[in-house]
This record gives structure tokens, C-alpha cells and sequence, in this order.
């Protein structure tokens, strides 16, 4: 076993864990936190994308002793009590149906934006190559994206 | 008849793309699926075959149980002591199939032992213990060997491996023949491919002693079935089995089949103490977690050389793997598109449902209609090819008419309205055709391969669950219907529960549009419980989410329902307020005074009045106010060979697409998508737009990439996302939606199936798109997927893909 100390959305977890617990089960089962999901066991599917020490990773691909000392957002921190822009988009174009993948493609869509204000239909595309919906076909989710552009550059101006 | 002032108080919702602000958790990461529910569970792992076909010879499972933290072991010899066979609807030869394999295995991945453990890992690593002694038989994979005379049988019982075979006829297809200029005949190859839901199927069971009942928490589909089937197996009351389905992250008919895992499960749960929990891998998934069956079809067509088409004649075989439960039901469910949107009066169909060692299968979206439509609109482009026709004038010589709506296809399908060549000119028009054919020439004289393909489709829904008993008879289940519960609370605010399951099509939003309209109250005043719990809703043996059938009769039961709970208020307000019912209208939850728009009261009050001054009650009410309701389409008829609608409505689409296909590495890329779709009145248009699209990409992806490939033993070549390929965004084309509004009349909002069209009428386009853009190499396309391995091998070889 191995004791690790995390950080997930502001707050400290401490955990004695075993080595080979994945960071995705980590994040379900100790921390409780079941917004970040499981789809294919892969690393394929990105239902469990997460940030990362501000970086977009995918925790089914990384052990919970990886993270000792990391600092981590997952869906349940991307906002407080409202919605963030991008989640209000989310619902503004109908960018998820059964909502599976809908916490992954959220966090997806905040790091591209971070990085990419004003990204094109293409860069979308792009960045949602490690991102599978099998529901939407994808349409709605890249018209949340640039509705969430949107209000966010109207935000920031 | 539709009555729209009679139903609706307001306008205000239905037919508006309201959000989907009852479903807000799913952004915040707040939804509720089985896997989330905060409970202390044991875990399962479940030990699989190795084999495609073999005698089990020993099952060792010492080392398992000896080993710490495990809980309990069960093998299919203890499961199918204790259990009913898998039963059968549609095959009419004897197969004995139990939920776990007791003596032999019959695909690759199936389930022969399970064992509990405290955590998952440790039952991983116990499942590892299990030690298993096979005696492997030679394994059929596909149809023609399946069918050879001295092929190794899948059902000894059976003394064959095709465990139906039928032929339905209606009309005189010989004369046809004779009657005809040219029949065309080609055979054509659709390969095996799922819906995959994002979600695994996941299943927790609890089990009290007490009672020796089982409280079942399980992402399933069809709860109201599934409940009929776990109590007839396990042997149990209907009172020993509570059922509930909580969030469920998509489903596409692959999530009908989960049953038999909630049996096992239920034996399992009785061996310990705590609730135990089985969440499916995603490689258990694809392999054992039931695809659409590959098929060979083989289609002849009796045409004037004008082009009318005068008879069809098919005959269908389906690899329907192993599970006997859906075996057969792809072919029967084909009846109601056999004929696709065309006025032919003579359709026969030879069927034949084959057993082979490929996985289950189950009812994957669209059901077989995408491969019936897809052979039907590929032969009538080969023949308008033929013929020298233009391919989209071959289908507008074929057409039934608008005026001959409702139109009783030769097996007696009803399409309810519709206007067909409406929709194709229209989406001819979005398409630029004659400028686009153009283009297509003058770039094929620079070396680039374009082609325009179109496809139109009928997309049934509301399955009328008689068909499965086509052939067999003695029907279990008949026609189709859905129950509801609508309550007006202490606040004067409503609200719904329903017997069928949300797996992501936004059901609470367009309940809550309804009920609004109906009560004269907005949505936010609305709330819809998706979470189906069979001690609680309303259900029938048809409950769930399946064949289109929610905007049909899962809102016919919320509409009665609503129509009981405004009657009753409308007593309550009338006798409170001393005046007639008539007298009152309904707005911004008051009913009011017609004669004097002082004299009011508030839903708030008329519920204090039903729910506590009830003293004060009119003479004979009762007190409360919930009321239930259930519904069923009318329409339904008997199952029948000779007259019978598999289907209750009839939405159809005409799919345009143009690629470009690059002869040197076989890609193909969209230029253009455009889906013209008529599914009657739309609630919510945003919600059916999105399903729409899905749907399509769900065919786009069957059509290019995704292919459960099994070698000669029966292995499964293809067990994650890295080699069963799915669409990812780039690469997809922006689709162009546009819609038709023919309402249907037999459905109380005029609504069709909106759910599975594009998985229909994709297939079809998208591939004669390819073969009209290989036309200078004489390409012809009669199987799927088109993989640029196949594209390549076609250009510079063999001419056929």
C-alpha cells in the first residue's frame, strides 16, 4: 500500500492505496467523486478526462500513486453552484443526450478554450479526437463549443 | 383525430426546442448512474470462455475459493440446476440455452462461472483462479457453413442450425416476373456491428433473506420484460423481483439483453450477505454484450423498363449468433420495411434465423431495417443503372403517393401519411442535384472521384411486439403501450412518473412541454422522475425505452393521465369557486372564472383541498390528487402472416450525400450530407434533431468502420475502441437537417419515430454515393463496411466491394 495525497478540485485527499488502483477508481470510489466516468478501459473513449495539473488526461490511464502530490479538476469543480459557460452551452445547444461522456467532453471543451479562444469548426474536431459520443454524433457538442467561445470572448471583452 | 384545443390549455412548449433544464446534472457531473450509487458492494467478475465452441469438462474452482477476500463462486451447472432456460419467441426449433453455460460454450466470451469478491481487483484476480477444462469443438462462424449438411450443430436439440426458416408471400411474385421487362437480381453481405453504448451494461443486486426477494438496481432497457423473463428463469414471484433503473448512459436496444446477468446475479446475491455489484468491462461488452447479426441477403426485382417496379422478392439469412432469446426477430422485423416507400403490390420473403459460435445478438438500432433498406435502395440503383434512369426518377416513378396515405403494404404494414416525393424533390433542391451532377462530371474528367448517392427510407416505430410470434405462434406479447402517473403536489405542482427509461433522449424535457401545454402551467412547475422503480411506476410487459415508441404511446399514458388529473381539478376549482366546470378556464395555474376573472383558485389551493381540507370535497370525490393511466396504440393488429403491422408509425427520410473517394488510399470524404426527415409533429424540434444526427453516424460508422471481425475459430478479432473502430468528430460531415411535418393520425401529438431514422437511411446513401463515385472503374458495392482496404482491392481489381 501507498499513501498518497491529492488535491481535486481545491480540496486534500489523503488515502492509503494500493498500487495498482487507477487513478479513474481513485477518483470514483475514495474520493466519491462519480462525475468522471468509466467507458472503455483504454484509454480510447475519454468519458474519464480530467485535468491534470492543468493539463487534459485521461485517469484510466494513470495510476492513483501517480497523482500523489497533483492537482486535479474533474467535473464536479469546473463550477460552483451555477453553471459555467461551457456547461451552459452544453444545455443552450442540446450537446449531450444520455450524458455519459457529456463530463469528458466539458472538461475537453474548457482546456481548448483555455488555450484557443476562437477555435474553428476544424480545430473542434480536432480536439475532440480522444472524445467518443456515441449518442450525438458529435454536431450539437461542436455547436456548444463555439456557443461557449462566444460568451466567454463577449465575457472577456 | 387530433384535437389540439381540446388537449392543449396553452401553446406555449410543444414544438419549441425548450433546454433540457430538468437534466442539468448531466453537465455538472451530477447523474446518477448504477455504478455511481453510493452503496457498500461486493464485487463480480465473471469467468468467460476461451473457446467458440467446446464441451465444458471441468470447472476447478478450489484455488478461487480459498483465496482471501472472496465471497462466493457459482457455475453455470449450479445456475442452470437452479434456473428455467432462456425462453425463445421467434424460432420455431427447440434450442436449450441457459443464462450460464453448464456444459458447453457456444461463443467466445460466454459467461461460465462468476465469483464475488470484497473489491474488484481481487475478483479480477480470483476470476484468474478459476480453472477450466474445455474439450473444443469445431466452431460454425459463418452462414454457408452453418447451413452444410454435415456442419457441427450449435443446438443438438435442434438438428439444425437454422432454428427458423419461413417464407411470408404476398402477392403473386411469379406473375410479376412474367409481367416484367428485366429481373435484376444481387446478393448482398452486411457485416455485424453495434450501437455501443458509452455506459457498460451494470447491474447491483440485493438480496433479503427474509423474503428470499432481490432488489435489482441494472441499466436495462426494456424493465417491463425484463422483469416477466428474471422471475420465469429464477423461478420467483413477481413479488420477489423490485426492479429499478436509474440514469443509463445510452442504450440503442443494446441494453434489452442484460436480463440474463441480473438472473446470475440473483443466484449469486443469495450466497452473501451485502449487495453485489457487476459493472461490465467494455472488452466483456464487445464481446458477449450483443451486436446486430451479419446477414446475406439475396434480393431479385421485377421492373417494367420504365422502371416501375412491379415485385420484390427476398431472402434473408441472419447470423444470429447464439442467443435464442432474439433469434429471429431481425427477419420478421424487416416486414415492416420490406417494401421500403414504394407502391409494389407483390413482396415475398424467405427467412432464415442461423445459429452459428459468433456472440448474441439483440435488437440493435433500427432492428434490420437498416440492412433492408439498404438492400432495397442499393438493387434500385443497380436497376435504374441498368435501365439508364436517373436514380433519383426511378424513385419517383416508384413512390406511393401522398393521396394513397394511409397506405397497407402487401403484409399489411399501415404508413399513416406521409409525402415521399415531397421529400426527395426537397432534398434534391438542398442539394443542388443537377448542379452538383455537373460538378461531379466535369472533376471526374480531372482525375477526382466524386458521387452522389440518395437513399429513402422508411424508419418504423412502436413495434407491435406480436411479431416476434410471426412464425412461431402462441404470442406472449401483443401490440404495444406504456403506463403513467401524473400527481399535482401540496404546491400545486406536477408531477410524473413513467414506466419507460430515459438512455439520453431528453424524455423529462418533452414530458414536462407536454404536461405544461396541458395544464396551462410552464415546466419549471414540472418535474419528470426518469428513474423507473417497478415497486413504484406504473408498467407494462412493453415498458421501456425501444422501437421509437415513446412519442407514440409513453405520451399517450402521460396525456390520459393528465387529462384525468385536470378533470379532477376542474371538479375541485368548480365546486370551491360554486360554479360549473365548464365555466373555468385554465391559466398560470389558477382556474378562473370565465363570466368574472376575480373568481379564482390557484392549483396550490384546489391541492390543499384534495390533499387536506377533504371534508370539503364535492360528494363522491376522493381525496388526492395522482392519477394513473395506461395506453396502447389502437392500430395494432393480431400477428398474422398474411395481414399484420410489425410497426405502428411511419416517419421516413431521404438521405443525400456526396463524397469524394481518393483511388489511391480508399478514403472516402463528405462534401455534403443532407437529411430531409418527415417524423409528423416534433415537441421538442432541437431534441429530435439530435437524434437524428446520432443516429446517422451511428449508420456512418457501421458503414465505414465499425466490424466485428471473427477468424475461422470464432474469435473475436475486435474486443476494444482501439480495434472496433468508432467515429470520432473529425472526419464526420456537417449535416444539413430539414423536416417534413406529415402528422400522423393515429398518435395522439401526430408524432412518428424519431429516433433510429439515420441509422436506417444512411447506409444505403452513403454507399451508393461510393459506387457512383468509382462508376469510371465499374466499382459495385454489395457488402459492407467499405474500408479503404476494400476500396483499393475494388479500384485496381476486383471491381466489387
Amino acid at each position: 500500500m501507498a499513501e498518497i495525497k491529492v488535491t481535486i478540485n481545491g480540496k486534500q485527499y489523503e488515502h492509503e492505496v494500493e498500487p495498482r488502483l487507477l487513478l479513474v477508481h481513485y477518483i470514483r470510489e475514495k474520493a466519491r467523486l462519480t462525475g468522471t466516468h468509466v467507458g472503455c478501459d483504454t484509454g480510447n473513449c475519454g468519458a474519464c478526462t480530467i485535468h491534470f495539473n492543468g493539463k487534459l488526461v485521461k485517469s484510466c490511464l494513470l495510476l492513483a500513486v501517480q497523482a500523489d502530490g497533483a492537482e486535479i479538476t474533474t467535473i464536479e469543480g469546473v463550477s460552483g453552484n451555477g453553471l459555467h459557460p461551457v456547461q451552459d452551452a452544453f444545455l443552450e445547444k442540446f450537446g449531450f443526450q444520455c450524458g455519459y461522456c457529456t463530463s469528458g467532453m466539458i472538461l475537453n471543451a474548457c482546456s481548448l478554450l483555455a488555450e484557443n479562444p476562437d477555435p474553428t469548426e476544424e480545430e473542434i474536431r480536432e480536439s475532440l479526437e480522444g472524445n467518443l459520443c456515441m449518442c450525438t454524433g458529435y454536431q450539437q457538442i461542436i455547436e456548444s463549443f463555439q456557443y461557449a467561445a462566444e460568451k466567454m470572448k463577449g465575457a472577456a471583452r | 383525430m387530433l384535437d389540439f384545443d381540446k388537449l392543449f390549455v396553452t401553446r406555449d412548449w410543444v414544438g419549441k426546442p425548450i433546454r433540457r433544464n430538468e437534466d442539468v446534472k448531466f453537465v455538472k457531473g451530477e447523474a446518477v448512474y448504477v455504478d455511481d450509487l453510493d452503496m457498500e458492494c461486493a464485487h463480480v467478475a465473471i469467468i468467460r470462455s476461451i473457446f467458440a465452441h467446446a464441451k465444458i469438462k471441468s470447472i476447478d474452482t478450489s484455488k478461487t475459493e480459498a483465496m482471501k477476500g472472496v465471497l462466493a463462486v457459482i457455475t453455470g451447472l449450479e445456475v442452470a440446476a437452479q434456473t428455467q432456460p432462456i425462453p425463445p419467441r421467434a424460432i420455431t426449433q427447440p434450442a436449450i440455452q441457459f443464462v450460464m453455460a453448464p456444459d458447453k460454450v457456444r461463443y467466445l466470451g460466454e459467461p461460465l462461472a462468476a465469483v464475488v469478491a470484497t473489491d474488484r481487483y481481487l475478483a479480477e484476480d480470483a476470476a484468474e483462479l478459476v480453472e477450466v477444462q474445455y474439450e473444443p469443438l469445431q466452431p460454425v462462424v459463418d452462414i454457408e457453413d452453418a447451413l452444410k449438411p454435415d456442419a457441427p450443430l450449435l443446438f443438438e436439440e435442434a438438428g439444425t442450425n437454422a432454428l427458423l426458416h419461413d417464407t411470408i408471400g404476398h402477392g403473386d411474385f411469379e406473375k410479376a416476373c412474367k409481367d416484367a421487362d428485366h429481373v435484376v437480381k444481387e446478393s448482398f453481405a452486411v457485416h455485424r456491428y453495434s450501437s455501443t453504448p458509452l455506459e457498460n451494461w451494470a447491474i447491483i443486486v440485493r438480496h433479503d433473506k427474509a423474503n428470499d426477494s432481490f432488489t435489482v438496481w441494472a441499466n436495462d432497457q426494456q424493465p417491463g420484460r425484463t422483469v416477466v423473463n428474471v422471475c420465469k428463469v429464477l423461478g420467483i414471484k413477481n413479488k420477489q423481483l423490485r426492479l429499478i433503473v436509474p440514469d443509463s448512459g445510452g442504450g440503442f436496444g443494446i441494453k434489452l439483453a442484460i436480463w440474463p446477468y441480473i438472473v446470475s446475479l440473483c443466484l449469486l446475491a443469495r450466497k452473501v450477505d451485502q449487495p453485489i455489484k457487476w459493472i461490465q468491462t467494455r472488452r466483456e461488452h464487445l464481446l458477449g454484450g450483443t451486436h446486430a447479426p451479419d446477414c446475406h441477403v439475396d434480393v431479385e426485382i421485377a421492373v417494367k423498363k420504365d422502371g416501375t417496379i412491379l415485385g420484390l422478392s427476398v431472402r434473408d439469412l441472419q447470423n444470429d449468433g447464439s442467443f435464442v432469446h432474439t433469434a429471429g426477430i431481425y427477419s420478421l422485423i424487416k416486414f415492416a420495411t420490406l417494401v421500403g416507400c414504394y407502391n409494389i403490390r407483390s413482396a415475398k420473403m424467405e427467412f432464415m434465423s442461423v445459429a452459428t459460435n459468433k456472440g448474441p445478438t439483440v435488437q440493435n438500432r433500427g432492428v434490420g431495417k437498416p440492412t433492408a433498406i439498404f438492400t432495397l435502395e442499393r438493387i434500385v440503383d443497380l436497376v435504374a443503372k441498368k435501365l439508364g434512369l436517373d436514380p433519383a426518377e426511378i424513385r419517383f416513378r416508384n413512390f406511393v403517393q401522398p393521396e394513397q396515405m394511409p397506405y397497407t403494404t402487401p403484409s399489411g404494414e399501415v404508413y399513416e401519411s406521409g409525402n415521399y416525393p415531397e421529400c426527395l424533390r426537397k432534398a434534391l433542391e438542398l442539394g443542388k442535384y443537377e448542379e452538383t451532377k455537373k460538378q461531379r462530371d466535369d472533376l471526374r474528367k480531372q482525375g477526382k472521384y466524386i458521387g452522389i448517392g440518395m437513399s429513402a427510407g422508411i424508419e418504423p416505430g412502436t413495434s407491435n411486439l406480436g411479431y416476434y410470434y410471426t412464425s412461431s405462434g402462441t404470442p406472449e406479447y401483443m401490440g404495444s403501450g406504456e403506463g403513467a402517473i401524473v400527481g399535482i403536489d401540496y404546491d400545486g405542482n406536477a408531477g410524473v412518473i413513467i414506466g419507460s427509461v430515459e438512455t439520453g433522449q431528453g424524455h423529462a424535457t418533452t414530458i414536462a412541454q407536454v404536461v405544461s401545454d396541458m395544464l396551462g402551467i410552464t415546466p419549471e412547475h414540472v418535474s419528470v422522475d426518469n428513474t423507473l422503480d417497478t415497486l413504484v411506476s406504473p408498467f407494462l410487459g412493453h415498458s421501456g425505452s425501444y422501437s421509437n415508441k415513446f412519442n407514440d404511446v409513453d405520451l399517450g399514458a402521460v396525456i390520459r393521465a393528465t387529462e384525468k388529473i385536470r378533470a379532477k381539478m376542474l371538479k375541485i376549482a368548480a365546486h370551491v369557486l360554486k360554479t360549473d366546470a365548464d365555466e373555468l378556464r385554465i391559466a398560470e395555474g389558477h382556474f378562473i372564472s370565465s363570466k368574472d376573472e376575480s373568481s379564482k383558485v390557484s392549483f396550490k389551493e384546489v391541492a390543499s383541498y384534495a390533499y387536506k381540507k377533504i371534508t370539503l370535497l364535492p360528494d363522491g370525490l376522493e381525496p388526492g390528487l395522482k392519477e394513473i393511466a395506461y395506453y396502447r396504440n389502437m392500430a395494432a393488429k393480431l400477428p398474422n402472416k398474411t395481414d399484420f403491422n410489425v410497426q405502428l408509425t411511419h416517419s421516413n427520410s431521404v438521405h443525400f450525400v456526396v463524397v469524394e473517394v481518393d483511388t489511391e488510399t480508399g478514403i472516402v470524404k463528405f462534401l455534403k450530407y443532407i437529411i430531409v426527415h418527415d417524423c409528423g409533429n416534433q415537441i421538442n424540434p432541437a431534441i429530435v434533431a439530435g437524434m437524428t444526427l446520432g443516429s446517422t453516424v451511428h449508420g456512418i460508422g457501421a458503414t465505414f468502420l465499425e466490424d466485428f471481425v471473427y477468424d475461422e475459430n470464432g474469435q473475436l478479432l475486435a474486443t476494444s475502441f482501439m480495434d472496433y473502430l468508432k467515429p470520432v468528430a473529425a472526419g464526420l460531415p456537417h449535416i444539413e437537417l430539414a423536416h417534413m411535418y406529415s402528422p400522423c393520425p393515429y398518435t395522439l401529438l401526430g408524432t412518428k419515430s424519431a429516433g433510429e431514422g439515420g441509422a436506417i437511411g444512411s447506409l444505403a446513401a452513403v454507399a451508393n454515393a461510393v459506387e457512383d463515385a468509382l462508376t469510371p472503374f465499374g466499382v459495385k458495392v454489395t457488402s459492407l463496411p467499405i474500408t479503404p482496404e476494400k476500396v483499393v482491392h475494388a479500384v485496381q481489381e476486383s471491381k466489387l466491394i
